[in-house]
């Protein structure tokens, strides 16, 4: 795929980026207890930010969201790192983005039609 | 730190969920040890406290708990000769926890994690009206 700067392209690689996420939270979330799991988080922004090129143009199928241990939260004494309320937080967040994501889709979808209406 | 981020007050509302988490926590080890005339160590066993603590240095920010101390003050000691922890008079060294202090500290806990709920509801609610205009 070439490079494009496309609103729809950027919103659908958003979207994905933000499923996944949302799989990698409940996942966290399902291993609250699990002995010496640590929790995974997505990294995307950074690498969509760092694929952008001058003219606000990137090569979306360059950006492959990426699974990562942070290791940076308190571990408990299992050896577990979950932590309830910082995944709840992760999932507010993600949700927000991906309504906002939803909704700007939607209103760039509905002024193609209102073009295409034009008489 | 600046207000610059739209995810902040999330995490701050999760810092404060996180720490009276953490504090309940300790309330409820106080509470179960409320009666333990040995701790391994030939001591009662010595109440716990949380010290919080803001994680930026000019206030804006969430909170964390600093350290957690042990309360210094003296044993309250009562008559109970039969006791195999009673010294040479008959008393024994209790801990030094009040059960009805405890549970005005977990009610208080409770008060402010629900208060750190409610302002992430808000804030989400708010975030949700801004998204309302893209309709």
């Amino acid at each position: 795929m070439s490079k494009t700067n496309n609103i729809i392209d950027f919103l659908d690689a958003g979207i994905k980026a933000e499923s996944f996420r949302q799989k990698t939270i409940a996942n966290n979330i399902a291993n609250l207890e699990t002995p010496d799991y640590r929790r995974y988080d997505v990294k995307f922004e950074e690498l969509l930010a760092q694929a952008i090129d001058r003219s606000g143009k990137a090569d979306l199928s360059e950006v492959k969201s990426e699974l990562y241990q942070p290791k940076t939260t308190e571990v408990k004494g299992n050896g577990n790192d979950v932590n309830l309320e910082s995944e709840v937080g992760q999932m507010v967040k993600n949700t927000i983005r991906h309504k906002m994501f939803i909704r700007l889709l939607s209103k760039k979808y509905r002024q193609l039609i209102e073009a295409i209406n034009v008489k | 730190m600046e207000i610059n981020n739209t995810f902040d007050p999330i995490d701050i509302a999760i810092s404060g969920l996180h720490a009276q988490g953490k504090n309940i926590h300790m309330i409820s080890s106080n509470v179960a040890n409320a009666q333990v005339t040995d701790n391994g160590k030939g001591e009662p066993y010595r109440r716990v406290e949380a010290v919080f603590k803001s994680t930026e240095d000019d206030g804006l920010g969430g909170v964390t708990i600093d350290k957690i101390v042990t309360d210094s003050s003296e044993f309250p000691m009562i008559l109970k000769p039969g006791h195999p922890d009673a010294d040479a008079n008959g008393y024994v060294a209790m801990p030094n926890i009040d059960l009805p202090i405890e549970m005005m500290n977990l009610t208080i806990a409770t008060r402010v994690y629900q208060a750190n709920v409610a302002v992430l509801k808000r804030y989400q609610k708010m975030i949700e009206v801004a998204l309302e205009l893209l309709k």
